[in-house]
């Protein structure tokens, strides 16, 4: 039951160097809020701020109504997971999980109860009585997790806790985690830099860049209307294609020139830019590589380009092609309609023609990266 | 056939290779035993000629011969009942212990803080403090003199003299712990604080039982430093028998007056003073190898 509000939170380090500018976001209860950014965007030190482990340089956080500022970590009733664990190496499994029991004086009875209702939650029952030395990754990860999770606190803070793990095991925690958070039923923040895992876990994104939030969002709100050009690119891999075109404004109808080839813009498109005044003008066009289709020949609306490589990722090949203006693109296909011959004339150096469907196209603007439509 | 035959004497060939290897290893290994069993006696022997004069009951001045012609324990009784060697050697334990316990906690707290807490000057402070502490203490001698005799504690005060300036600069000997803390994880300091424990908590539940180590070998440190001591307890102490460590008890022995009375009681006493430090050492020994290198592997 908790919570958590920021507003105008900032962060400054030394005199001028200013990680986290101005933070405002309000956390509902029982919300699973993800804050994403690539490496140095601030989301780790926001996490900080909000546990007590950094000082907030300006603004306030509040938790459960409560500004929170002053207080000590041990104050804010927040359970915390690490991306290395930090499992006290000198104590086993059970004495690490009873650790923030055993300061608060709880009876030896709630300390078992506690402890081994959530060992068996994590299916770390076996290894209670070990030292973290002679754990795996996964399962020490799964040690941190129980540690935060006797604690009944009202926020469970998570700093990129799957980093750690190879890509296999990553997998399987993401999907316990899932589960877990459905069991717990608690505010959670959720801090990493892989898009997939924010995409997965969220029910809200925050992405981050330079300590600036660039947007807040449903994992599809995020994906399908991305506010500007970090953002598109940043959700969803591979990553969006993006290349220079024309946005062609003529009698009420709007298309776009690229490479040549002119597409048409769907309605909804259409009526978007319609609202906000746009005209015809230069833009960044973006376009994700499941929505580029393959055309047999050349056609008006279509582009030729020629292939570069070609990635066999099971179900569906990467297409890295280039344009004729030297442009590289992602093309991803599925291989179930696919022919014999078709995948095997998609070889290097292949000629492709390619067209892009106007319902699924973002236009940015070329100087302030914002989106034209949303 | 021949092909096997072959084989065989490749095989035989690469037994005689391995053979001489082993060979050559033994000789190796036979040389550097040899000079380490030389190198053994030389250290030794200065140490077995103390213990067995001490033992020597036939003279107690210097005589040519260093094994006792008469062995006995009366060179250790009348240590205790015929000098003031029983006072010196607790004078000394009380400082050594003192210090050791207050010395630890010092540079402890000190180290502990410089390796986690960031705040102004820290880095003027560490560096200043590296600087001073390479000058030699004795430098200060007539200074801490002066302070020391305006406080009443010299002569036959020098007990509580002494533990003061053996405990007062000791925060500078910061390097070695905080070197040791900084190889902790902040995040256990981290993870700890967030769990409910205060910095002090921190400290105690957690950095302490890793930092053993590093604890042993700074109460060892802060222990043998005052056992041994002869400049400042000597001057401190200035001819004042109740107040002398046993280094100046022992030394004062050393004249040309009292050593042919003296010798083989020196000898006694140096025996007894080797005895705790020898002791601490051969159990704590493990412990101290590890405070040393222990920053270099993380857990």
């Amino acid at each position: 039951m908790a919570t958590v509000k920021l507003t105008d939170v900032k962060k400054v380090y030394g005199k001028n160097v200013v990680a986290v500018h101005d933070f405002n976001l309000e956390i509902k209860d029982k919300e699973f809020v993800v804050f994403v950014g690539p490496s140095g965007c601030g989301k780790s030190t926001t996490l900080r701020m909000i546990a007590g482990l950094e000082d907030i340089s300006d603004g306030t956080i509040e938790i459960d109504g409560k500004v929170v500022n002053d207080l000590q970590p041990k104050d804010r009733d927040i359970a915390m997971v690490f991306q290395n664990y930090a499992l006290y190496p000198h104590l086993t499994v059970f004495e690490n999980m009873a650790f923030s029991l055993r300061l608060k004086h709880a009876k030896q009875e709630e300390v078992y109860q506690k402890v081994t209702e959530a060992a068996e939650i994590l299916g770390i029952t076996d290894y209670l009585m070990r030292k973290p030395r002679a754990l795996s990754g996964g399962q020490r990860q799964r040690v941190a997790i129980g540690r935060a999770m006797v604690r009944d606190s009202k926020v469970f803070l998570m700093d990129e806790p799957l980093s750690n793990l190879d890509a296999k095991l990553r997998n399987a925690m993401r999907a316990e985690l899932i589960l877990l958070r459905k069991r717990l039923n608690t505010t959670f923040i959720y801090v990493t830099h892989d898009q997939t895992e924010a995409m997965t876990l969220g029910d809200r994104i925050v992405i981050m860049k330079d300590g600036y939030i660039q947007q807040v969002g449903t994992p599809t709100e995020v994906f399908e209307h991305p506010t500007n050009l970090f953002v598109a690119e940043f959700i969803g891999a591979p990553k969006m294609n993006v290349m220079k075109a024309k946005l062609l404004y003529e009698d009420g109808r709007y298309s776009v020139l690229v490479h040549g080839a002119k597409m048409e813009v769907d309605e909804d498109h259409n009526r978007k830019l319609a609202e906000k005044g746009v005209r015809s003008r230069d833009i960044l066009l973006g376009v994700r590589p499941e929505h580029v289709s393959l055309v047999p020949s050349k056609q008006e609306n279509s582009f030729a380009c020629t292939l570069e490589v070609n990635e066999m990722m099971g179900s569906e090949l990467h297409l890295h092609v280039e344009t004729e203006s030297e442009e590289r693109l992602i093309v991803r296909t599925p291989t179930v309609q696919m022919s014999e011959e078709e995948r095997a004339s998609l070889v290097y150096g292949a000629e492709l023609y390619l067209n892009f469907r106007g319902k699924v196209m973002y236009f940015f603007d070329p100087e302030t990266e914002q989106s034209l439509t949303d | 056939m021949k092909d096997t035959k072959k084989v065989k004497e490749k095989k035989v060939k690469k037994n005689r290779r391995h053979m001489s290897m082993k060979t050559k290893r033994r000789i190796g290994n036979t040389a550097i035993y040899v000079i380490l069993a030389i190198l053994i006696i030389i250290w030794l022997l200065p140490f077995v000629c103390i213990l067995l004069e001490s033992f020597r009951v036939d003279s107690p001045g210097q005589s040519g011969n260093v094994i006792p012609k008469v062995w006995g324990f009366d060179n250790y009784i009348r240590l205790f009942k015929e000098s003031d060697f029983g006072r010196w050697y607790l004078n000394t334990f009380i400082i050594a212990l003192c210090t050791a316990v207050l010395q630890t906690v010092i540079v402890l707290c000190m180290s502990y803080t410089l390796s986690r807490l960031r705040f102004k000057g820290r880095k003027l402070l560490m560096n200043v403090m590296l600087v001073l502490g390479m000058f030699p203490g004795f430098l200060t001698m007539i200074v801490l003199y002066k302070v020391l005799s305006g406080l009443n504690l010299t002569g036959a005060h020098a007990l509580p003299g002494l533990i003061l300036v053996y405990c007062a600069s000791s925060g500078m000997g910061y390097y070695v712990s905080k070197g040791f803390f900084d190889t902790i994880p902040r995040s256990l300091d981290e993870a700890a604080r967030v769990d409910g424990a205060t910095r002090f908590q921190v400290f105690k539940k957690v950095i302490m039982p890793l930092a053993k180590p590093i604890i042993i070998y700074t109460v060892l440190s802060a222990f043998m430093a005052p056992w041994g001591d002869f400049i400042f307890a000597r001057y401190i102490s200035h001819g004042t028998s109740s107040g002398y460590n046993v280094a100046v008890g022992l030394w004062s022995w050393t004249t040309k007056t009292s050593i042919g009375t003296h010798y083989t009681m020196f000898c006694a006493g140096g025996v007894l003073v080797a005895l705790p430090i020898t002791l601490l050492f051969m159990f704590m020994q493990k412990y101290y190898v590890e405070g040393v290198t222990g920053g270099a592997v993380k857990g």
